[in-house]
């Protein structure tokens, strides 16, 4: 079974993020990056595949040079192989623009698995992996919290809106990992040692054949108009009270005249 | 977890810790070694999830020690905020401030440049690596490998990882492994929790001069660019006075910074009496005072976070080499507190202990015998000669009224003698007074700070302004020994000052009922600052690592 895993380096929630001067982007200088938390689902699912069957696990990811960083950190969880589309010409692509790249790729190597996050959480667009099976015209299944290949079958567990849906298709497909699908491993020290000499190919958008004039941040057909941050968040504020009811009938007060929310 | 078999990985040298000490320890041992044409491994883990992420500190950088390191760390980009380091000195009251129009020689700071640790700390990051040294961020070393008898040091143990609250193995359970190494090198800040292991195992700290901190609480503050205070000449403002009073050791911090923003801190000696004080508390007084309220007016707090620092100096200094292992940084007492840096000396002391390192090489000798050279290095070194003028200097400011003045001033002018020479010091944890009952009487009559959420935040927004995450689901760190203790003695004699030494409100006491209490933690908002461990007054706290990778996540700090 050959596997690829769409991963994508995203900015951790958790580091000060602030918009720049365009009004349009963020700051970078302080970012922390990490590999995506939906990728590592996948990553994951990808590696007990292996396991279970044999194969090969490959990470594919598109990004400035610090990319390598995220594709390291799949290769020391267990991934073999990492490809990088690194081009100065391609950034800034919108979502379209880089799943072409994606598929580019694709289109040139075996596979009979595509796994994905089911979105990053820095754009949070849900469209690269969807936009990728389009383009290779395969089965696409998002928001999966289980899967089970027998043969050349896949039947996967889809979250729906208050319930679950069993789907089955042929493979190659490609599926999208919701949070449920498995608890990621962690990158081990021997695995870190290790990942520093697998195999990282580069590639450019000469490289793969696709027309320069679709992609990068002049071709991008979604534009940014302003980006603004969630509101601060407030405080935590302490209900005071003697005994339960009194506690219940203060929140109770606040709720309705403060927040006025009841 | 007896029979989980563990991964051994050499390494020809180890280094414990990514601040400015390891990380200038493994690339002046990298570079020299490259010279020479010797082929060493180099391994440094670092309980962060990344280089920086636990790095907090002023900073007014001494130079000295980075020119050596790398002459040209500015073509190289090295983060600089500001190479202006205009100096003033306040005496502040309840309600005004006053000039002190003379400053000691040594808080002169002409030549130095202000800093962001943790940025600093990321660039060093990329340096090392670009030297090919292996750095490991996210693990923590939790167990020092000893050899024989406990008489030399083989290597550190990594943390597991996976492990549920009740200790036993979750699905994605990931065991620790043996890092070995010829040498070992320990720099792992101020109160480091492997060099208490081997203190208690090899004694190499003095027992009648005892190890002494003290803690602040920092913040980043961006002000709106037309705050008059951007373009005035101040860079570099220190206080002392209120709201810590003449009895308390420590004081104020203000740095200007890049892109609008200023560092500001409250540093407090842990030698202090009033088991009421609380740390953060002080440094939100300290905002509020004219002074320092009115330069930061309209701003807005982007980064916080505490550390602890080590300021005992010259006579606290431990043993420096042991068979198979050195002590570098703050975790070494190489810090001057009569400067406030130890930023320069936690470096100089990491490049002298990979001198010595390459003579072990050298000689393929890795007992005391050779590592020792280690030792006269740092005696030989610009680092001794600032320790040894400013040798009673910590202790000195521990003294109580006049004392403290005529000891300093008598330092002054006698080369750091004074008039008795060494001062002797207590611990920090038996500093603490017993409450009388007025006291606790006054205590019930709790001051209400108000807090805006922007730029006066409580305990728990500066948590997450600091970006502290554990995972939840994982054995407790913060070992408390005896509870009942914290439920009915320390709550008689002190009223449980965990609740407010702690700048995260990692210890809480629920009252349960009349005369019955008992005592929560939170691990996950824990700082790393360590000064449960140095504070509490029964010694009854052990800071231990965490699943490597949790913790704060500065980059600015
Ligand atoms: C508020 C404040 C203001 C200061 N101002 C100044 C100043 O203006 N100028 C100046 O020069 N100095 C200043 N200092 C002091 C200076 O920051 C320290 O002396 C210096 O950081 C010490 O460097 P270090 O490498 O020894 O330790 P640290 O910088 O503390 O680094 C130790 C590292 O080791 C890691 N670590 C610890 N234990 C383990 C373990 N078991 N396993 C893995 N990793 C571990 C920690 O996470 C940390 O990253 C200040 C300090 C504070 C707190």
């Amino acid at each position: 079974m050959d596997i690829v895993v769409l991963v994508k380096q995203v900015p951790d929630t958790e580091s000060l993020i602030q918009i720049a001067g365009d009004g349009v982007s963020i700051k970078t200088d302080d970012l922390k990056w990490v590999i995506n938390p939906y990728d590592e689902f996948a990553v994951e699912e990808a590696l007990r595949i292996r396991e279970a069957q044999g194969g090969t696990v490959t990470i594919l990811s598109m990004g400035p040079a610090k990319t390598v960083e995220a594709i390291r950190t799949a290769l020391a969880m267990g991934a073999d192989k990492g490809i990088h589309i690194n081009d100065p010409i391609a950034e800034g692509s919108d979502s379209l623009g880089i799943s072409k790249l994606l598929a580019a790729v694709l289109k040139k190597i075996p596979f009979d698995l595509i796994i994905a996050g089911m979105r990053a959480v820095d754009g949070d667009n849900y469209q690269v992996a969807s936009a990728v099976a389009e383009f290779l015209g395969i089965p696409q299944i998002t928001q999966v919290t289980k899967q089970e290949i027998t043969g050349k079958k896949i039947r996967l567990n889809q979250v729906v809106e208050g319930g679950v849906a069993v789907i089955e298709a042929d493979l190659p497909v490609l599926f999208t990992a919701q949070r449920g699908l498995n608890e990621p491993r962690y990158a081990s020290l021997p695995g870190i040692m290790k990942a520093k000499k697998k195999p990282l190919e580069i590639k450019t958008v000469g490289d793969l054949g696709v027309d320069a004039g679709q992609v990068g941040v002049k071709n991008r057909k979604v534009k940014i108009a302003a980006l603004k941050l969630p509101p601060t968040r407030k405080s935590v504020m302490m209900i005071k009270g003697e005994d339960p009811a009194a506690l219940a009938a203060n929140l109770v007060h606040k709720l309705h005249e403060e927040a006025k929310v009841i | 977890m007896a029979n989980v078999t563990r991964e051994e990985l050499p390494f020809d040298v180890l280094f414990v810790g990514g601040g400015p000490a390891g990380l200038a320890g493994a690339i002046h041992l990298k570079t020299l070694a490259q010279k020479k044409g010797m082929e060493i491994e180099v391994g440094l883990i670092e309980k962060g999830d990344s280089l920086g992420s636990h790095s907090l500190s002023g900073a007014i950088l001494d130079p000295i020690a980075l020119k050596e390191l790398i002459p040209d760390y500015l073509e190289k980009g090295c983060p600089i905020e500001s190479d202006q380091c205009r100096d003033s000195f306040y005496f502040l009251t309840k309600n005004r401030s006053f000039a002190v129009p003379f400053t000691p020689k040594y808080m002169h700071n002409e030549n130095c440049a202000v800093i962001s640790l943790s940025r600093l700390t990321r660039w060093l990051g990329q340096i090392a690596e670009g030297l090919g040294i292996n750095i490991f961020p996210g693990f923590a070393g939790t167990r020092v490998l000893f050899g024989e008898g406990g008489k030399s040091i083989l290597g550190v143990g990594t943390g597991d990882k996976g492990v549920d609250k009740a200790g036993k193995q979750k699905s994605n359970f990931e065991p620790g492994v043996d890092l070995t190494a010829r040498v070992t090198v320990f720099g792992e800040g101020s109160k480091g929790s492997l060099i208490r292991e081997i203190g208690e195992k090899m004694r190499i700290f003095s027992i009648g001069m005892p190890q002494i901190f003290e803690t602040a609480v920092k913040e980043v503050i961006e002000l709106p660019e037309t705050n008059p205070f951007l373009t005035s000449e101040i860079t570099v403002l220190h206080t002392f006075g209120y709201p810590l009073g003449m009895e308390t050791k420590g004081g104020g911090f203000l740095y200007k910074m890049k892109d609008n923003r200023i560092s500001l801190g409250l540093v407090v000696g842990l030698d202090y009496e009033d088991p009421l004080l609380e740390p953060r508390q002080m440094f939100l007084k300290f905002k509020r005072h004219p002074l320092i309220g009115n330069i930061i007016s309209g701003g807005k707090i982007l980064q916080t976070g505490a550390k602890t620092l080590s300021v005992g100096g010259y006579y606290t200094m431990p043993m420096l080499a042991v068979d198979g292992a050195l002590f570098v940084g703050d975790s070494a007492s190489m810090l001057n507190s009569q400067r406030l840096k130890g930023i320069h000396t936690a470096m100089k002391s990491g490049m002298l202990a990979a001198e010595a390192v390459i003579q072990a090489f050298e000689k393929n000798d890795f007992t005391r015998k050779t590592l020792g050279a280690y030792e006269i290095g740092v005696e030989q070194s610009w680092i001794n000669k600032e320790h040894y003028q400013a040798r009673n200097f910590t202790q000195a400011l521990s003294q109580k009224g006049i004392l403290k003045f005529m000891h300093v001033g008598a330092q002054y002018f006698s080369n750091g003698k004074g008039m008795k020479d060494p001062i002797s010091i207590k611990e920090d944890s038996a500093t603490l007074k017993k409450l009388s009952k007025n006291q606790i009487e006054a205590a019930k009559i709790e001051e209400k700070p108000e807090y805006d959420g922007t730029l006066f935040v409580d305990k728990l927004t500066g948590v997450f302004l600091s970006g502290t995450q554990h995972v939840e689901d994982q054995p407790c760190h913060l070992l408390v020994h005896n509870t009942v203790i914290c439920e009915t003695q320390c709550y008689e004699e002190f009223r449980n000052p965990c609740t407010r030494f702690c700048p995260a409100q990692v210890y809480e006491i629920v009252e349960e009922g009349p005369d019955q209490r008992r005592l929560v933690l939170n691990p996950s908002n824990c700082l790393h600052c360590k000064t449960c461990e140095i504070k509490d007054p029964y010694k009854n706290i052990t800071w231990t690592c965490p699943e490597g990778g949790g913790g704060p996540k500065y980059s600015i700090v």
